[in-house]
C-alpha cells in the first residue's frame, strides 16, 4: 500500500517538475525582456546585437530552443537536461549545475537548521499551552504565532544587527560578526564535502572554523526562527487544543490509561500536520530566505537566483527554479511519506 | 421527587448500590455569558445486575452525566459539586491513581460514534491491548493475543485480520464492537452505554444489545444506558430514569412508566407517539383504490459506477411500484437497500439507469433535464435533516419565495399573503418568516422544509426520513403535520425510513427492500402483523417498538439475521437470494437461484421462492 | 416546550450546550455566538481593536499620506543623514510648528540624500498598501470565482484549471514574484499582476474545498429539488454559502501581500527608487545600520510591521466567529 503511494507521489513530482521547467521556460521568453540588449548596451551596433542574439541561441526558434534545452533534436551540439547539465551562465560562462553545487548548500544549511530549531521549540511550548489553555504559556504563544506569522524578516535581521553588533559593541560586549559572509575572512574555509560548513568543519578535523561558522550563522538563524516558529507554533497549539477535546483522548481517558499514555496518544495526532507545515515553510524558504542572505552577504541559491534575474540570465533562472522546485518537492515526499507511516488515513 | 435515591442516606456499600450519585452538578463555563449547568443536582442509585435506561431529549444532560460517574467532564466544562460513590468509595475524592485504574477495570464505557472515539493512526488491537495491559499486569504478546479473543468474543469475524485494521477501515457496527470489546476486556461491574446503537441499522442493533443483554446477566454486571429512544428502553431495560433539563424527572420501573407515567414530560412524550398513531388512523382508508395511479415506477434500476474498477454499485434493481393520490407508501429498509437513491431517481434528482417513472400519464424519465425543470413544482422533496436541507444564509420567507418564484405567477402582495398561508399551513407563527435556519429549533426547520415543499402545490412528495434527525417528541409533532397535510391538500407521499414505528403509523401500504432489491410489498397489516419475507420477518423482529408487552428479552426465540449487511457491490451480491447466508430459513437451493418478486393469494408481492411455493407457513408474527 | 427559538445574540441554554456536546461529538469547541456583532467585538476584543485601528491608519494614510505629509516624501531637502530630534523635544518641536509656524522637523531624520523619512513613511502606503489591497482582491476575485467552477462542475476543463493551480503553487513564491516583476518592467501595475498571479491558487484551492464540503449539503440538492438551474444552484445558493474561507484569507493575504511588495523592493526588485515604499526605504537605510544611523530603516520596519500584525489580527478575530 504505502509503496503504491510512494510511486505515484515520485510519478506526480516527475510530472510537475516537467511542467514547471516548461512554463519557466515560456515564461521568461514571453515577458517583457531583452537579453541581448541587457548584455551588449543599448548603444550597441546591429551587427554586434546579431552576434550576441546567435551566441545566446536567441535566433533560433522557441521551439528549437526549447530543445537545446531539452537537449532532444538540440541544433547546439551541446548538452541538455537529458543529458543532465543544465547550460552555461550567460553571465559568467560557467556550468550552472557547478554554480548551483556551490550556492545552494548554503541556502539548505541555513534554513535546515533553522526549522530544526524552530521545530524544537515549538512542539513543546504548542503542546503546554494547548494543554493548560487560558495559561501564560498559551496567552504568549497564542499572541506571538499571530504576531510572528508574517514579519518582516529583512527588517527584523537588520535590527539584529544593529542590537547584537552594533549596539554590543558599541558598549564593548562580546557581540555577533559583522554581517560579512560565513566565515572570518581570515580563515580559509574547509575543502567541501557536504558544502554545509558545520559539518565539513567537523568531518575534516577543523573546529576553529567550526566555532567561527557558527557564530556567523547565529543571527541568520535566529532572524529565521523567529520569523518561521510563530506559524509552527500556532500551528502545534491549534492541532492540541483539538486533539485534546477529540473524542478518542475522551475515551482513552475513560478507559483508564494512563496520564502519559494519554499524552502520547495525542502527540500522536498532533505531530503530523505540524510537519507537514514545516515541510511547506522549508519550501518556501528556499526561495524565500534570499532578503536573510543577502542582510548577513551569505551568498546563497537565493542571491544567486536574483543576480541571474536581475541579469536576465535565462539558463540560470531555468536551473535555479528547477533546482529549487526539485528540492522542495523531494522534501514535501519524504514527509508525505513519514505523514503516510504516522497516519494510515493517508495512504490508502 | 425520586424515590429510590431519597431514601438512602447511608454509605453506597451498605445499601448495596453499585453506583450513587448524590447531588451532581456540572458547569459549562461560556465566553462572555453566564455559566451553563449540563447536569444539576442529579440523583441516582444502580444496583448489582440492573439494566437501567437513562432517557431524555437532546441536550437534557444525559452524556455529560454519564461522564461524569467516571469523575470525567469534556473540557471546558467542571464538576461544580455533589459525589459519585462507586462500590462506596467516592469517585472523586480518590487518588488520580485509583481513580484511573477504576476505570476501565471496574467501570466500562460505550460511547456513541464509535470511529470517532477510537485513535484514527493507531491500530484497534494496540489500542484493546493498551486498555487491557493499564488494568492488567500482562506482557505485549499476551495483551495482543487478548485483544484477538475479545474481537472474537463480540463476534467479529476474521479477529487476526481485523486486530491490525484502523479506524477508518471498520464500518460503524464493527468499531462500536471494538468499543465494547475495549469496554468489556477487564470484565467490568458496570457497564455504561451512552447511545451506543446511534447510527446502526436495526438488525444490527438488535444482535449488540441481546450481546450486552446476555453478558452482563452472566456476570451480573449493571448497565447505564442512555438513549432517547423508547424503543430500546421498553424492550431492555429494568428501570427508567427520565432526566430533563439537567436533573432527573422520573424514576420508575420500566412497565410503570409505559402504563402510567408520573412526570408531565414523560407524560407528553408518550401521550405524542398515540395521538400520531391516532392521527394517521383517522386519516388512513380515505383513499379510492380504483383511482388511477398517480405516480407509476416501472423496472426502475440505478448502477453506480466505481472509479477505475469494472463493478458497480447496485443501489436499486428492478424497482416497481405505484401511488394513487393521497395515497402514503412507506420505503422501509437498512442502510444499503436503496431506498433513499430510490426516492432520488424518482424525483431525477439521481438520474436512474434504466426504468419508466410515470406521472399521470407522461415518463418523466426520458424528458430532458431543462425542460424537467418545470415539471419540479408537481413532485417535491423533504429532507432527512431539516438545518442541512436549507440555505444557512436563507430567511424562512426567502426558502418560500423561490419555489414560488420559479413555479408560480405570483408576485408582491400575492406572493406575501401565499408565504402567510404557507406559514399558517405549517404551523410556524409569523414571526418566524424573516428568522434563519440556525435561529429555529429542529421542529421549526423542518417545518419550513414542508412548507417549501407543498409552496407548489405538489401533487406528490418523497418524505425521506423527514423525522430520523428528530427528538420522539417532534417526530410525533411532524407526523400529524404531515398527515393533516394529506387530508387537506390529497397529496400522495412516498414515506421513505428506517424507523417502522413511524412507518406503521402513517402508511398504508410497504414497500420492503433488501440490498436494491424489493423483497415484500403489501398492506400495512399484512407486513407489519403478519410479514412472510425471511427478511422482513427478522427486520420487524428486530424492530424496537416502544411497548412492553412483547420485550424482545422476553421472547424465547429472539429471531435475527447473522453477520452484516453486505455493501452492494457487483462481486459482494450473493448469485441467488440476495438473503442467502444470512437467512435463518435458507436451503442449499437458495445460493444460486436467483429470486422472483411473486404475487401471494392475499394481494401482496413477496420474493422468496419458499414462500411462494408455501414451504414457508405464515406463523404468527412477534409483532 | 421543546421548540424553544433561538434569537440571535442569546446566551445559550443547557440545552443548547448539550445539543452541540452529544449529538455531534466531534464538535471542537462549544460555539458561544450565533451572529458576529463588530462593534461590540471592537469594544470587547483588545487585539482586534487594535488591529481595525492599525488597518484603519493605514489606509487613512494612503489616501492622505502623501498630502499630509510636512515634506515631499521624494524630494530632498538638502539636510543629509540628519538623525531624528530627541524625543523629549517633540512635544517642544510640535508647539513651534503647528502654533509657532516654524519649519517642521525631521521627525524621524532625513537619510542619505536628504529625503524627509517620516514624509516617506507615512507616504508609502498608497504604494504598498495599493498594490496589496488590489492584488489580493483581484486574486480573490478570480480565485474564488475559478475554485467555484472547478469544485462544481467537475469536467475536463475544470481538471486542467486545477493542475495548473497546483504548478503555480509548486513554484517557488518569491522567485517566481520576482521573475515576473524583473523581466516585465519593476512597474506598480505589473507588481500587482505578479502578486495576482502568485496568491490566486490558494483561493481557488480554499474555495473548491469549501465548494466541495457544500455539495453534499442538503440545501444544495434542495435547490435543485426546487428546480433551479445548476447555474443557479451554483452562483444563488454554493458561492455565498462558499465565500467565508476566503475572506478570512483575504486579510492574511494583505498581510502576505505587504510583505512581498516590500521584501521585493529590498532586493531590488520591486518598485524603483525613490518611491516612497517602506522595503525600499529599508533597503535605502540598510548599509547605514553598521554605521549606527539607525533611524533611516527602524521606523518603515515598525510601520511594516504594525500593519502586517494589524491585517493579522483583523483576519484572526473574523476567523474566530466565522468557525
Amino acid at each position: 500500500m504505502v509503496w503504491r503511494f510512494i510511486a505515484k507521489r515520485v510519478v506526480i513530482a516527475l510530472l510537475q517538475l516537467i511542467g514547471i521547467s516548461l512554463v519557466v521556460f515560456f515564461l521568461i521568453r514571453g515577458l517583457d525582456a531583452d537579453p541581448v540588449a541587457r548584455i551588449v548596451g543599448l548603444n550597441a551596433t546591429a551587427e554586434a546585437v546579431k552576434q550576441a542574439t546567435e551566441s545566446l541561441g536567441l535566433h533560433e526558434a522557441k521551439l528549437q530552443q526549447l530543445a537545446n534545452y531539452l537537449g532532444i533534436f538540440s541544433s547546439s551540439g551541446k548538452d541538455g537536461i537529458m543529458q543532465g547539465t543544465l547550460g552555461e551562465s550567460w553571465v559568467t560562462g560557467s556550468s550552472i549545475l557547478e554554480e548551483v553545487a556551490r550556492f545552494l548548500p548554503i541556502t539548505l544549511e541555513l534554513i535546515t537548521y533553522s526549522l530544526i530549531i524552530a521545530f524544537l521549540m515549538a512542539m513543546p511550548l504548542g503542546m503546554s499551552s494547548g494543554t493548560r489553555p487560558g495559561g501564560f504559556a498559551d496567552r504568549f504563544t497564542f499572541v506571538w504565532g499571530l504576531f510572528a506569522g508574517s514579519q518582516p524578516e529583512f527588517w527584523w535581521g537588520l535590527m539584529f544587527v544593529f542590537v547584537f553588533f552594533f549596539l554590543f559593541q558599541q558598549a564593548g560586549w562580546p557581540s555577533a560578526p559583522a554581517p560579512l559572509g560565513r566565515l572570518n575572512p581570515f580563515l580559509t574555509a574547509p575543502e567541501s564535502i557536504t558544502g554545509f560548513i558545520l559539518i565539513d568543519a567537523v568531518l575534516r578535523g577543523r573546529f576553529d572554523v567550526w566555532l567561527d561558522a557558527a557564530h556567523h550563522l547565529m543571527l541568520p538563524v535566529f532572524t529565521l526562527v523567529f520569523v518561521i516558529s510563530g506559524p509552527i507554533v500556532k500551528m502545534v497549539r491549534q492541532n492540541m487544543l483539538r486533539v485534546l477535546r477529540s473524542d478518542y483522548i475522551l475515551y482513552a481517558r475513560s478507559a483508564g490509561l494512563s496520564r502519559n499514555k494519554v499524552a502520547r496518544y495525542a502527540l500522536r495526532a498532533a505531530l503530523a500536520p505540524a510537519m507537514t507545515l514545516t515541510a511547506i515553510i522549508y519550501g518556501f524558504l528556499l526561495g524565500g530566505a534570499v532578503p536573510v542572505e543577502l542582510i548577513y552577504s551569505l551568498g546563497g541559491i537565493g542571491e544567486y537566483s536574483i543576480r541571474s534575474i536581475l541579469n536576465l540570465d535565462f539558463p540560470a533562472i531555468q536551473g535555479t527554479v528547477l533546482i529549487i522546485a526539485m528540492v522542495s518537492l523531494v522534501i514535501y515526499l519524504v514527509i508525505d511519506i513519514l505523514h503516510a507511516f504516522l497516519d494510515p488515513r493517508i495512504a490508502f | 421527587m425520586v424515590a429510590e435515591t431519597n431514601e438512602s442516606t447511608v454509605a453506597g456499600s451498605s445499601t448495596g448500590n453499585i453506583l450513587e450519585a448524590r447531588d451532581l452538578s456540572v458547569r459549562f463555563p461560556i465566553v462572555d455569558g453566564p455559566d451553563v449547568y449540563a447536569v444539576r443536582n442529579f440523583n441516582l442509585a444502580v444496583k448489582p445486575g440492573e439494566f437501567v435506561g437513562l432517557m431524555g431529549e437532546p441536550g437534557c444532560g444525559k452524556s455529560t452525566a454519564a461522564m461524569a460517574f467516571l469523575g470525567l467532564v469534556r473540557p471546558p466544562g467542571v464538576i461544580e459539586s455533589g459525589k459519585v460513590d462507586f462500590l462506596g468509595n467516592d469517585i472523586f475524592k480518590m487518588e488520580e491513581e485509583a481513580a484511573r485504574q477504576m476505570r476501565g477495570r471496574d467501570i466500562g464505557m460505550i460511547v456513541q460514534n464509535p470511529r470517532y472515539s477510537l485513535h484514527p493512526m493507531m491500530r484497534v488491537g494496540d489500542q484493546i491491548a493498551n486498555v487491557y495491559r493499564a488494568h492488567n499486569d500482562v506482557s505485549k504478546k499476551d495483551a495482543w493475543n487478548h485483544a484477538i479473543d475479545m474481537l472474537r468474543m463480540v463476534g467479529i469475524n476474521d479477529p487476526d485480520r481485523r486486530v491490525k485494521a484502523y479506524a477508518h477501515e471498520l464500518s460503524s457496527g464493527m468499531a462500536q464492537r471494538v468499543l465494547i470489546a475495549i469496554a468489556l476486556s477487564s470484565t467490568p461491574k458496570l457497564l455504561i452505554a451512552d447511545e451506543p446503537t446511534s447510527g446502526l441499522d436495526v438488525t444490527i442493533q438488535a444482535q449488540f444489545l441481546d450481546q450486552m443483554w446476555d453478558s452482563c446477566r452472566q456476570t451480573n454486571s449493571a448497565v447505564v444506558l442512555v438513549t432517547q429512544d423508547l424503543g430500546i428502553v421498553a424492550n431492555y431495560c429494568d428501570r427508567v430514569v427520565i432526566m430533563h433539563e439537567g436533573t432527573i424527572v422520573e424514576d420508575a420501573d420500566v412497565y410503570t412508566f409505559f402504563k402510567s407515567p408520573q412526570h408531565e414530560y414523560s407524560r407528553r412524550i408518550l401521550n405524542l407517539q398515540r395521538e400520531a398513531q391516532e392521527a394517521g388512523e383517522s386519516v388512513l382508508g380515505k383513499i379510492d383504490r380504483n383511482a388511477a395511479p398517480i405516480v407509476e415506477v416501472k423496472d426502475m434500476s440505478k448502477l453506480f459506477p466505481i472509479r477505475a474498477s469494472e463493478s458497480k454499485v447496485h443501489a436499486a434493481e428492478h424497482v416497481d411500484f405505484e401511488l394513487r393520490p393521497g395515497e402514503c407508501l412507506g420505503l422501509v429498509g437498512e442502510s444499503g437497500s436503496g431506498k433513499t437513491t430510490i426516492g432520488r431517481c424518482v424525483l431525477r434528482l439521481v438520474e436512474p439507469t434504466q426504468g419508466e417513472i410515470i406521472f399521470r400519464d407522461r415518463n418523466i424519465a426520458d424528458i430532458r433535464r431543462n425542460e424537467f425543470r418545470k415539471f419540479r413544482g408537481n413532485l417535491q422533496i423533504v429532507f432527512q435533516d431539516p438545518l442541512d436541507s436549507l440555505n444557512p444564509r436563507w430567511t424562512v420567507h426567502q426558502v418560500l419565495s423561490e419555489p414560488l418564484k420559479l413555479h408560480t405567477e405570483l408576485s408582491g402582495q400575492a406572493k406575501e399573503d401565499r408565504i402567510s398561508e404557507l406559514l399558517d399551513l405549517v404551523g410556524l407563527e409569523p414571526s418566524m418568516r424573516f428568522a434563519l435556519p440556525r435561529e429555529m429549533s429542529a421542529g421549526r426547520q423542518q417545518r419550513a422544509s414542508i412548507a417549501r415543499a407543498i409552496a407548489s402545490n405538489p401533487d406528490f412528495i418523497v418524505l425521506d426520513e423527514p423525522t430520523s434527525a428528530l427528538t420522539p417528541e417532534t417526530t410525533a409533532e411532524i407526523i400529524r403535520l404531515l398527515m393533516d397535510l394529506s387530508a387537506k391538500l390529497g397529496i400522495a407521499y412516498l414515506f421513505i425510513s428506517h424507523d417502522l414505528t413511524t412507518v406503521k403509523y402513517i402508511c398504508h401500504r410497504v414497500v420492503v427492500l433488501y440490498l436494491g432489491q424489493i423483497v415484500e410489498v403489501g398492506t400495512k397489516d399484512q407486513v407489519f402483523n403478519h410479514p412472510r419475507h425471511p427478511y422482513s420477518r427478522a427486520l420487524l423482529a428486530s424492530h424496537l417498538f416502544p411497548d412492553t408487552t412483547n420485550r424482545r428479552v422476553d421472547r424465547a426465540v429472539r429471531e435475527t439475521l447473522e453477520g452484516e449487511i453486505p455493501s452492494p457491490i457487483t462481486e459482494n451480491l450473493p448469485k441467488g437470494c440476495y438473503l442467502y447466508g444470512r437467512c435463518p430459513s435458507q436451503v442449499d437451493k437458495c445460493r444460486d437461484m436467483p429470486q422472483e418478486l411473486a404475487v401471494l393469494d392475499d394481494g401482496r408481492s413477496v420474493r422468496c421462492w419458499r414462500v411462494a411455493e408455501g414451504d414457508l407457513p405464515e406463523e404468527p408474527a412477534a409483532h | 416546550m421543546n421548540e424553544t427559538t433561538n434569537p440571535p445574540g442569546h446566551t445559550p441554554t443547557p440545552e443548547d450546550i448539550d445539543q452541540h456536546i452529544e449529538p455531534h461529538m466531534m464538535i471542537e469547541t462549544v460555539p458561544t455566538k450565533r451572529k458576529i456583532d463588530l462593534v461590540r467585538k471592537f469594544k470587547e476584543e483588545k487585539l482586534f481593536a487594535f488591529g481595525v485601528t492599525i488597518v484603519a491608519l493605514a489606509i487613512f494614510l494612503a489616501f492622505f499620506g502623501p498630502v499630509i505629509s510636512p515634506y515631499d516624501p521624494n524630494f530632498a531637502t538638502g539636510n543629509v543623514s540628519v538623525g531624528p530630534p530627541n524625543i523629549l523635544d517633540w512635544p517642544g518641536l510640535f508647539i513651534d510648528t503647528v502654533f509657532l509656524g516654524a519649519d517642521p522637523p525631521h521627525w524621524f531624520g532625513t537619510d542619505n540624500s536628504g529625503l524627509d523619512i517620516f514624509s516617506r513613511t507615512i507616504s508609502a502606503p498608497r504604494t504598498d498598501l495599493q498594490i496589496a489591497l488590489i492584488a489580493a482582491l483581484l486574486s480573490m476575485a478570480v480565485g474564488t470565482i475559478l475554485g467555484l467552477l472547478a469544485g462544481f462542475f467537475k469536467n475536463f476543463l475544470t481538471e486542467i484549471l486545477m493542475r495548473t493551480s497546483d504548478l503555480l503553487q509548486a513554484f517557488p513564491v518569491f522567485i517566481t514574484a520576482m521573475i515576473l516583476v524583473a523581466l516585465s518592467g519593476r512597474s506598480t501595475g505589473n507588481i500587482v499582476v505578479a502578486l495576482t498571479i502568485v496568491y490566486m491558487p490558494i483561493f481557488i484551492r480554499l474555495t473548491r474545498a469549501e465548494v466541495l464540503g457544500q455539495m453534499p449539503r442538503g440545501y444544495v440538492e434542495a435547490a435543485r429539488a426546487v428546480g433551479n438551474s445548476e447555474f443557479a444552484v451554483a452562483f444563488r445558493h454554493v458561492l455565498p454559502n462558499s465565500l467565508v474561507p476566503s475572506l478570512i484569507q483575504l486579510s492574511t493575504t494583505v498581510g502576505f501581500a505587504i510583505l512581498l511588495t516590500s521584501g521585493l523592493s529590498f532586493v531590488g526588485a520591486g518598485v524603483r527608487p525613490p518611491t516612497a515604499e517602506w522595503g525600499l526605504m529599508i533597503a535605502l537605510g540598510a548599509p547605514q545600520i553598521i554605521l549606527g544611523e539607525w533611524w533611516q530603516s527602524i521606523f518603515p520596519g515598525v510601520a511594516i510591521s504594525l500593519t502586517i500584525f494589524g491585517f493579522a489580527a483583523v483576519g484572526h478575530g473574523l476567523e474566530e466567529d466565522y468557525r
